[in-house]
């Protein structure tokens, strides 16, 4: 299709039409309508998060159609899911969300344990809040990282990843390495909290929630970012239902769902926490949402570490578990910080799954991009872009 | 004539009794070239004197007219390479300012990362000349030539300060404004050559943006001119210096011209011409290797001359207000320090805000800053009136 | 709970005239430009300085040569089969099997460490892993060693039977290495001895019970308690399934 729009192009640019010895103006300027071409935002960008294919149609300065491929990244993640003892996939969910690798862990794990009929202790549904929080943080910050990146402007960029830097730290607290951390396992979590992580993560806390003030006010007290975010890209709860958008995108239209507090897992609701949630469901709403989700999280994190430090030292928080699960079919949902994702797991009463389904929801937000595109300039394509956080090791397994 | 003894080469002659010097007043860097011939070509005659005595070879090269004819082509090379050296640092003051505003260090290898700076260009020089083939091959050339040429014929137009000039022209400064200007032409005429179409539209919103940022300037410069009596640009820093910088009774001036050169540098938060790269390749996109290498030194170039013709118009040029005839002494650091400070503003700028979007950016030039240019020849034109300047 | 960033934000509460337009992003730069250039910036100058990572820190797997009795527990649990055991010879000459790790395949998600039985596998906290080649990825087991192993490389399993949870006996933490042991399938077994052979502690005994039909003894194994080491290689040598490890839960 490509080609041949361009080949039309070139073909009619340089003709004129014949000249009349009365020239009917009107006539002539309807012959010469813009022609529509495919813009191509290619698998290579300069700082996009991810490889994946952007097309826009394109007339004149207003796009009328875009096209999202992706599927760049497929490593064919369910099949081989399918040859493995149910312990040795972990590793593997980490590596679908590199960027909040704990989230698809706890959700795997949650799945696995339905299947099983197993409900972790309390201390360590507290202890996956705090890591699901910790995730979250860190999701988010690299997010806004990109957000500043896609309008323009490093400085955003390094201070977002200076901020990250200190919650990967606390990953390597809490299990040893900074990203892909094979820490939940099925039945509770691999290890205790360490000796000073309590400390440590109420300063990471309180360090965070100063900082990101610093970063707000680089990009909500310019009105040069937020012109450019304000009223493009909007979406109405309609479309958001019909398209299957959840998560922040979802809140910043108007619909107050977040699977936390609606359908709580893991102790979420002895958990006091605030949704965000704005009506207006344009790209400055979804970015507000995801800011004030940041500073929620720590809230979230600082309830959790008291009732973890509650507990005390010989709480269990690691349940012993057969290596055959039971045959059946069983599925759980989790907020990711993405949307709502769910693993559906079929299983023959072997020691290895024998379908284990991925529901990713950048996968299915991505798919909205002709609505979210459609009206607006070129120019407001990479600022709508951003806002979808694309993670393109969910979206394609 | 030819040197006879060891004192013929540190008694130079004074420079301006020679019949075909080319200036009026004193002139430093030709003073600086006329002594390198006399050392150099000194030395080559009197060795040529000395296995064939009496020749005539040797007697021509140091005669009036060969020193004065090789003088100035020394002259060019020594006033180029100050300029280069100085557009270097403020390459060099960009990487490390913008470092420390990101919280990191900038460069760090080589003389405190300047060397660096020298190296990442030497790097864009090595690299492979990839040419598409339906290029029209003249404009294609040509214009990128214009670009870079021009570009570097206003950086080394730019006097330093009263002994450092290439020419004293009493219009300097619309020469240097005209030639300023050509620039949104050859960018469009260079983005339409390249026989794709995203460079055309790249091209074509380069050149509109810039040309809707030059009347801004422009008003702005003849607003300047017109309180100092003169657009000979001694003139001007000679009548700051009398009264005051020109930044305290012209502020909105001083702001926007700040904001206008920023965009005719095609800086943040105006870069269109690197940022459309992210969906529409900008105007450079078929320039490859030594030829980007040179519009990147050229975008710096056009950089540095707005600064100094920022800080000539308002910051009073290459005097210091309150130190009298101390000002006679390195009157071109004062001024080069002075562009520098200016270049980091506009770097703090950079770091601070994002990109604006084309349409924005017009908005901006034709409604906000052309009245505010109007509103300052209209506050300048009551303070004349009132006698005040 | 208030919701503070919403609070002043919201309906673009704060007004961008009051903000005068661009000038606070411009006054927050400006402030750490002053902080990086008067203090320091907040990165490190690797790699003159490097950075203090805790001892549970991540970096490759190490392998103490003398505490492995190679009972292929990591090679099992390797979710990207980094690991192979391979012959080499001990400090005394004997051929011995012990781990050689590929680099370039490893995950670094310490499940060796984690299931190591003797707690031979550790992982210490390198990370600087350059090579030119990819042979020369491959770490032997001699290559293997890191020398300042200490107890917080060690990663233990501390897990609580699923009886002791629901009979309110929650603080007793058990590794499956010391409870779970093979079980035989008496009808199965052909007394071909590959499991006493392949067992690494030599844990396995062979005992005679009674004579077949051919007036063959008939040997069954039967595993030491405090020997085993719950490894699973009798289960996996046995060429008749007739090994299934209990389970205790």
């Amino acid at each position: 299709m490509m080609a041949d729009d361009n080949s039309e192009q070139t073909k009619t640019a340089g003709q004129m039409p014949a000249m009349k010895p009365v020239v009917d103006v009107a006539a002539e300027t309807a012959k010469m309508e813009t022609d529509k071409m495919w813009v191509i935002m290619g698998p290579q960008h300069p700082f996009s998060h991810g490889l994946w294919t952007l097309k826009i149609k394109v007339d004149g300065e207003i796009v009328t159609d875009a096209e999202p491929i992706v599927g760049y990244l497929h490593r064919g993640w369910e099949k081989e899911a399918e040859n493995r003892p149910y312990p040795k996939i972990i590793p593997m969910a980490d590596r679908l969300c590199y960027a909040a690798s704990m989230t698809y862990t706890h959700l795997y794990c949650m799945t696995v344990e339905k299947a099983l009929g197993i409900d972790p202790p309390d201390k360590a549904k507290y202890i996956m809040i705090i890591a699901d929080e910790i995730n979250r943080l860190q999701s988010h910050l690299m997010w806004l990282a990109a957000v500043g990146t896609d309008l323009g402007n490093f400085t955003v960029f390094l201070w977002a990843m200076r901020e990250r830097e200190y919650w990967m730290d606390m990953n390597v607290r809490l299990c040893g390495a900074r990203m892909t951390t094979n820490y939940p396992r099925i039945g509770g979590v691999r290890n205790d909290t360490p000796e000073l992580f309590d400390r440590d993560i109420i300063r990471c806390t309180e360090h965070f929630e100063k900082a990101v003030w610093d970063i707000i006010g680089l990009i909500d007290d310019s009105s040069i970012y937020v012109s450019r975010m304000k009223n493009t890209g909007i979406l109405t709860p309609e479309q958001c239902a019909n398209l299957g958008i959840t998560g922040p995108a979802l809140r910043g239209t108007g619909v107050d769902f977040d699977l936390r507090r609606d359908d709580p897992y893991s102790n979420y609701d002895q958990i006091d926490f605030d949704v965000p949630v704005l009506k207006q469901g344009d790209s400055y709403a979804r970015y507000m949402v995801r800011v004030e989700e940041m500073l929620q999280s720590c809230k979230i994190i600082k309830q959790a570490m008291a009732k973890v430090r509650a507990l005390g030292k010989n709480a269990p928080y690691r349940l012993k578990v057969p290596s055959n699960v039971p045959a059946g079919r069983h599925f759980a949902k989790l907020e990711d910080p993405r949307g709502e994702s769910m693993m559906y797991l079929i299983s023959d009463g072997t020691d290895k799954p024998y379908r284990l389904k991925v529901r990713s929801p950048i996968f299915v937000n991505v798919s909205a991009s002709r609505e979210l595109c459609m009206g607006c300039r070129i120019a407001d394509v990479p600022a709508i872009m951003a806002m979808i956080d694309m993670c393109l090791g969910e979206t394609d397994r | 004539m030819v040197y006879s003894s060891i004192l013929d080469w540190v008694n130079f002659p004074n420079i301006m009794a020679n019949p075909y010097y080319p200036f009026e007043t004193y002139n430093l860097p030709y003073d600086i070239s006329q002594k390198l011939w006399e050392i150099i070509g000194g030395t080559i005659a009197w060795l040529i004197n000395l296995l064939f005595p009496g020749n005539p070879v040797s007697e021509w090269l140091v005669c009036d007219m060969t020193v004065n004819f090789f003088a100035l082509i020394i002259f060019m090379i020594v006033v180029f390479l100050v300029v280069f050296i100085g557009i270097l640092i403020s390459l060099w003051e960009e990487r490390k300012v913008l470092g420390r505003t990101m919280d990191r260090r900038g460069t760090m290898v080589g003389m405190k990362g300047f060397l660096q700076c020298v190296a990442d260009g030497f790097k864009t020089f090595m690299k492979e000349d990839t040419q598409p083939r339906k290029v029209d091959r003249m404009t294609y050339m040509w214009t990128v030539s214009l670009v870079i040429g021009t570009s570097m014929l206003i950086a080394c137009m730019i006097p330093l300060s009263d002994r450092w000039y290439v020419v004293n022209y009493n219009t300097g400064l619309l020469l240097i404004m005209g030639l300023f200007a050509l620039a949104p032409f050859f960018i469009l005429v260079s983005g339409w050559s390249q026989n794709n179409k995203y460079s055309l539209i790249g091209g074509m919103r380069a050149a509109e943006m810039m040309i809707s940022y030059e009347i801004p300037m422009l008003i702005l410069i003849a607003t300047a001119c017109l309180m100092a009596g003169t657009f000979n640009i001694g003139g001007i820093v000679q009548a700051q210096y009398d009264t005051m910088p020109y930044f305290i009774p012209q502020c909105i001036g001083f702001v926007t011209f700040f904001v206008c050169a920023n965009a005719e540098a095609e800086r943040t938060p105006f870069d269109l011409a690197e940022a459309e790269s992210e969906l529409v390749e900008g105007w450079q996109t078929e320039y490859a290797g030594m030829k980007w290498g040179l519009i990147m030194l050229a975008d710096y170039m056009r950089g540095y001359v707005s600064c100094a013709m920022i800080t000539i118009l308002y910051l009073g040029g290459w005097n210091l207000p309150f130190i009298g005839d101390l000002n006679n002494y390195v009157p071109e650091l004062v001024f080069l320090l002075k562009t520098w400070l200016v270049f980091f503003a506009m770097i703090i700028v950079r770091a601070a805000l994002p990109r604006v979007r084309t349409d924005q950016i017009l908005n901006l030039g034709w409604k906000v800053f052309m009245p505010l240019s109007i509103i300052n020849l209209v506050i300048v034109l009551l303070l004349k009136m009132g006698g005040v300047f | 709970m208030t919701m503070d960033y919403l609070e002043k934000y919201r309906d673009g509460r704060v007004n961008t005239a009051k903000t005068l337009w661009v000038m606070k992003p411009i006054y927050l730069i400006l402030r750490l430009f002053n902080k990086t250039v008067v203090h320091r910036p907040v990165t490190i100058l690797y790699p003159y300085e490097k950075l203090w990572m805790p001892d549970n820190y991540r970096g490759r797997p190490a392998l103490a040569f003398n505490a492995c009795i190679g009972c292929g527990m990591c090679a099992r649990m390797c979710p990207t089969t980094a690991i192979v055991l391979v012959e080499c010879p001990d400090d005394e000459g004997k051929p011995v099997k012990r781990p050689q790790v590929n680099m370039g395949r490893c995950s670094f998600c310490g499940y060796c460490a984690e299931y190591c039985p003797t707690d031979a596998m550790t992982m210490s906290p390198i990370v600087e892993l350059a090579e030119y080649t990819r042979a020369d990825l491959i770490y032997g087991p001699r290559r293997l060693a890191y020398d300042h192993t200490t107890d917080g490389m060690k990663i233990d399993i501390e897990e609580t039977l699923l009886s002791d949870y629901q009979a309110g006996n929650g603080e007793r933490r058990i590794n499956p290495a010391k409870t779970d042991r093979p079980v035989l399938d008496n009808a199965k077994c052909i007394s071909c001895k590959k499991c006493f052979k392949s067992c690494p502690v030599q844990a396995i005994t062979m005992e005679e019970h009674g004579k077949n039909a051919k007036g063959r003894p008939i040997l069954w194994p039967s595993v030491d308690d405090q020997k085993c080491v719950s490894c699973y290689t009798c289960v996996d040598v046995c060429p008749k399934s007739a090994l299934h490890m209990n389970e205790v839960l």
